[in-house]
């Protein structure tokens, strides 16, 4: 052994033993580099043509393959929005030499079909040249298979097949399920699909509110091509990744048998099973044709459906405000029994309740009941079943718009009631402090009494009414309103909504009687047998009645321009042994509830007692 | 305690030694990487050409800076210039900004540093001042080795959980081409090397799964022709197709298109091997090459040995950060985010690159100068 390696740092000759060790790594730094020389010289000089023909013949490419949108499916398990098979043709730019030769080329073998080419070729300009752009969509199968027989003639066009939506079941479910189009300008940023020359997304309704789950993720695979853009082969691939699936909680027939029910009436039911919170129908009428948006729609179409004054685009049961009219009676009701109210006490209805208004000449301001001759002396139950406008004027005065308001929120009026609609209106439940600091003025007296008959600045929807509905008749048990069937939701079944249960009967049985008494204002779409529904009308107004109109003898609805006349709403729940379900029927300038919505809510029930919704419900494996 | 010192050298005396050849290398190298991203942003001079000559600048005036420092002050806070860059890094694994899943970055007054790339650095000063003051050379003690392999063990482990394995990979060479220099008995690096080949599969079970992925297909680059493996293969490809003369200036057909992601830093080296050819990376190459050769020259010329450390220490660096980059982009190594010094676009390495020289050309100012064996401070 030598005498260095004696010691673990050699001998403190450093300056010799640094220069030694220096001109070591000096010398395998120079070898490293020159390592590097020959590998440079190895990929460009030695392989140099295998390289250069990479590059310029035989490119890699990069193709995306569209997955498959997730199937929306229906509480029995029937498929709702599926995809059918789409042909297109895409071009890519820098796959041609000429675009302008392979466009005409195309229009030669399709002499069928127009192309916008002034769009395209301007289209063509401004997209990067690696980016598919689409040329033709929706092509026949025989327009499909002559453009394949011809590809040759048109260099950088690419037939593909690709994926369209298809709803199966028609005008009645369009606005809960929505549709989709191509994206938006903003989307192509954040959108994920982006990159997709025929990328959609939701535009409405669950295809909106669950697009990103739906939509599913790209796949890709990279193929060599020829000069001319060719595939020669595919190297790999990606598959793309269907979107989920999702039931929801409608069911299809009954969602059809409620818009058949509202018989092209402008208008919307909401049917919600009161123990789970499950939407069994959201209905809205008229409609459209969801399939119309597969292909490109046309503007003619476009404005008829923007134009037409039923709005067939707008979900009614969420994103239509009403003011509840009478259907709010029963909250108000609540309201003045947690304040002190005794349901024996009686109030005398002569037709008319007067506040002291000094804004006016007469100095007085008067609130007219429904019944201009007046009710006589009314008891809560009877002021219920008969919907004296008087008696809750009165109560109302007595307890105030905060203590209104409360009992209304704590139910779910004046909130979203789903979480995933980006369409939805929450409504208004008014208040003192509302009013000041949205409107900016304080409180007045007489809006107490409008708000005491779901008037005024009162607004809801027709799913915000059903949904209260429901938790005031389960007894108080808040429920989670879905639409779309969620297996792993932790069901909470503890949360209480404050109600006293004497309370709860009391008002249960002025419901039944509105309905199931001689007199009732629902009496006449009594539902006879043992399974008997029980509910509330409202009338709601959409005008304000001058007392000079009053005078001169009040108009009949049916004498009125459509767009005058008052909304018919009702809001109902049955079986009153055991009930179930909870119904809100809105029918839009309907006249009033007892003659236009209560009728509808009649049908729907007898439909719901006939068919047991919670056997039908089948779980989908693939969801 | 610093030896006695010999008459002062002014400002003037110190400007007129600097060796301004060095100077004139790095400013060409510069020039070419400015060219590089020009062409690379396609003609705009205002995407990243113009960032790049800010930071340049920046650069230059560190440069003076640490070059015209007085040796002594650096050599007496060695310790803490490294003790605080350890901090950094510390500092930057509680509050670092999280870019694609690894915390390298920390913001400050509208900047973003990285602080490992200084740690290269930092770490070297350290090793020069224990070496430097190393209590007799002759005693046969392995606990000589024990500060030395923290000094070195700390800053790899930092970069290592970040993660930024290429980073890490250059700290650790660096600090071993130190105590190689130093004079660390053969047969310890032989058995060094043993060890680390026996360790490797227990180390494979740390590496994240993007790391994994890089080692393997580095290997077989066909594997993932997407990913990694799409990299490497497009970046072989522009290469090789550039050919002996390249495809002329901004012509290259490759880089052009966008599949190379970030071209304009760790995968430059491609871009212009594709627009000037073998010839282009060759003369690329041969300046680097000067560059660290006069470096050396410039090292040895040291009396004191914490100036021949440092020196030799940072000429280390500088090879390894070229010969890792282009090893990558060539396929030789596995693909690390090194980038190639003053041509790939990034502030961080630039400022430290620099850095790096103002330390060498300090050393070679004050050549004469000897330094006493240093305590802590």
């Amino acid at each position: 052994m030598s005498e260095s390696n004696k010691f673990i740092f050699k001998k403190y000759d450093a300056n010799a033993s640094i220069n030694r060790r220096t001109a070591i790594i000096t010398i395998a730094k120079a070898g490293l580099f020159s390592i590097l020389g020959a590998r440079l010289a190895y990929l460009q000089i030695v392989d140099k043509d295998k390289y250069e023909i990479l590059s310029d013949n035989n490119r890699i490419t990069h193709r995306l393959i569209e997955p498959q949108r997730g199937i929306i499916y229906d509480l029995q398990g029937k498929p709702l929005a599926i995809n059918r098979q789409r042909y297109e043709v895409v071009i890519i730019r820098e796959e041609t030499s000429d675009y302008i030769k392979s466009i005409e080329n195309l229009k030669n073998i399709l002499p069928d079909v127009n192309i916008d080419t002034e769009k395209l070729y301007s289209e063509i300009k401004k997209t990067k040249k690696f980016i598919p752009i689409k040329v033709l969509d929706d092509l026949s199968w025989d327009q499909f298979s002559r453009l394949n027989a011809n590809i040759h003639k048109v260099d950088g066009l690419y037939p593909q097949i690709g994926f369209k939506r298809y709803y199966t079941s028609g005008q009645s479910h369009s606005h809960i399920i929505g549709y989709t189009a191509p994206l938006d300008k903003k989307e192509k940023d954040t959108n994920t699909l982006a990159d997709l020359s025929s990328a959609k997304s939701g535009k409405l309704g669950i295809e909106k509110a669950k697009d990103v789950s739906l939509r599913g993720k790209l796949g890709n695979k990279n193929v060599e091509v020829n000069a001319n853009g060719r595939e020669i082969r595919e190297l790999d691939r990606y598959e793309s990744i269907q979107g989920k699936n999702i039931q929801l909680t409608i069911d299809s027939d009954l969602q059809d048998y409620c818009y058949k029910s509202l018989n092209d009436q402008s208008g919307c039911v909401a049917v919600t099973n009161i123990k789970t919170g499950e939407f069994y129908a959201l209905v809205s009428s008229p409609s459209y044709d969801p399939n119309l948006f597969s292909k490109s729609i046309s503007s003619e179409k476009w404005n008829s459906l923007t134009d037409n004054i039923y709005k067939p685009l707008i979900n009614k049961s969420i994103s239509s405000q009403y003011p509840p009219g009478s259907t709010i009676k029963p909250f108000v009701a609540l309201a003045a029994l947690e304040n002190g109210v005794s349901e024996k006490r009686e109030v005398y209805c002569n037709g008319k309740h007067e506040i002291k208004d000094t804004s006016l000449e007469s100095g007085i301001k008067t609130f007219h009941c429904w019944k201009e001759e007046g009710h006589g002396n009314v008891n809560m139950n009877e002021a219920l079943k008969v919907s004296c406008d008087v008696y809750f004027y009165q109560i109302s005065r007595e307890i105030g718009i905060n203590k209104i308001a409360e009992v209304c929120k704590r139910f779910g009026f004046g909130q979203n009631v789903f979480d995933s609609f980006y369409e939805e209106k929450k409504g208004i439940v008014p208040s003192k402090n509302w009013k000041l600091e949205s409107i900016g003025t304080p409180w007045m007296v007489g809006e107490t009494l409008s708000a005491g008959i779901g008037q005024g600045y009162f607004l809801t929807t027709s799913a915000q009414l059903s949904l209260a509905l429901g938790q005031l008749i389960n007894g108080g048990e808040k429920i989670i309103p879905t639409i779309v069937m969620d297996k792993n939701k932790d069901v909470q079944k503890n949360q209480k909504i404050s109600l006293n249960p004497k309370h709860l009967a009391i008002i249960k049985k002025g419901l039944e009687d509105a309905t199931n008494t001689q007199g009732g204002t629902s009496f006449r779409s009594r539902i006879p047998g043992n399974l008997k529904m029980a509910g509330k009308t409202g009338t709601s107004q959409v005008r304000v009645i001058s007392s000079q109109e009053r005078e001169e003898g009040l108009k009949k609805n049916n004498e009125l321009p459509w767009e005058k006349r008052d909304h018919g709403l009702f809001i109902g729940y049955g079986p009153i042994n055991n009930p179930q379900y909870a119904v809100s029927v809105i029918i839009e300038h309907g006249g009033s509830g007892s003659g236009a919505a209560a009728p509808v809510a009649s049908k729907i029930f007898k439909y719901l007692f006939d068919n047991n919704l919670n056997l039908k419900s089948k779980s989908i494996s693939n969801v | 305690m610093f030896s006695e010192s010999k008459a002062e050298l002014t400002i003037f005396d110190k400007l007129r030694s600097i060796n301004y050849f060095l100077l004139f290398l790095i400013c060409t190298i510069f020039f070419i990487g400015t060219l590089a991203l020009y062409s690379i942003s396609n003609g705009n001079f205002s995407e990243w050409p113009i960032k790049h000559l800010q930071r340049f600048i920046l650069g230059l005036i560190i440069f003076f800076i640490v070059a015209l420092l007085d040796l002594k002050i650096i050599f007496r806070f060695a310790y803490l210039i490294f003790i605080a860059s350890i901090a950094a890094l510390i500092i930057l694994l509680i509050v670092g900004d999280e870019i694609n899943g690894a915390k390298r970055w920390i913001s400050f007054a509208g900047f973003s540093l990285q602080p490992s790339e200084f740690v290269k650095y930092t770490l070297i000063l350290a090793l020069a001042k224990y070496f430097h003051s190393m209590e007799d050379y002759h005693e046969n003690f392995i606990s000589k080795l024990i500060i030395p392999s923290f000094i070195v063990i700390i800053p790899v482990a930092f970069v290592v959980i970040q993660p930024d394995l290429g980073t890490a990979l250059v700290i650790f060479l660096g600090g071993v081409s130190v105590i190689w220099i130093s004079g660390l008995n053969y047969k310890y690096f032989i058995s060094g090397i043993l060890g680390f080949i026996l360790s490797l599969p227990i180390l494979w079970q740390y590496l994240k799964e993007y790391q994994k992925d890089r080692v393997f297909t580095f290997f077989n680059p066909e594997r993932d022709p997407l990913g990694n493996g799409y990299h490497i293969t497009q970046s072989k490809i522009a290469l090789g197709s550039g050919g002996i003369f390249g495809k002329g200036y901004m012509e290259g057909t490759q880089s052009h298109l966008n599949f190379l992601p970030e071209m304009q830093t760790d995968f430059i080296f491609t871009m212009f091997g594709e627009e000037f050819g073998f010839i282009g990376s060759i003369i690329l190459i041969l300046l680097y090459m000067a560059l660290i050769g006069i470096a050396i020259r410039m090292a040895l010329t040291s009396k004191s040995l914490f100036s021949k450390f440092l020196s030799l220490g940072v000429c280390s660096v500088f090879f390894i950060y070229v010969f890792v980059n282009i090893g990558m982009v060539t396929g030789l190594l596995p693909v690390v985010g090194v980038p190639l010094p003053f041509i790939s676009y990034g502030g961080s390495s630039m400022l430290a690159v620099m850095f790096g020289f103002g330390l060498l050309t300090n050393c070679y100012i004050n050549y004469n100068t000897t330094l006493t064996k240093g305590s802590f401070i």
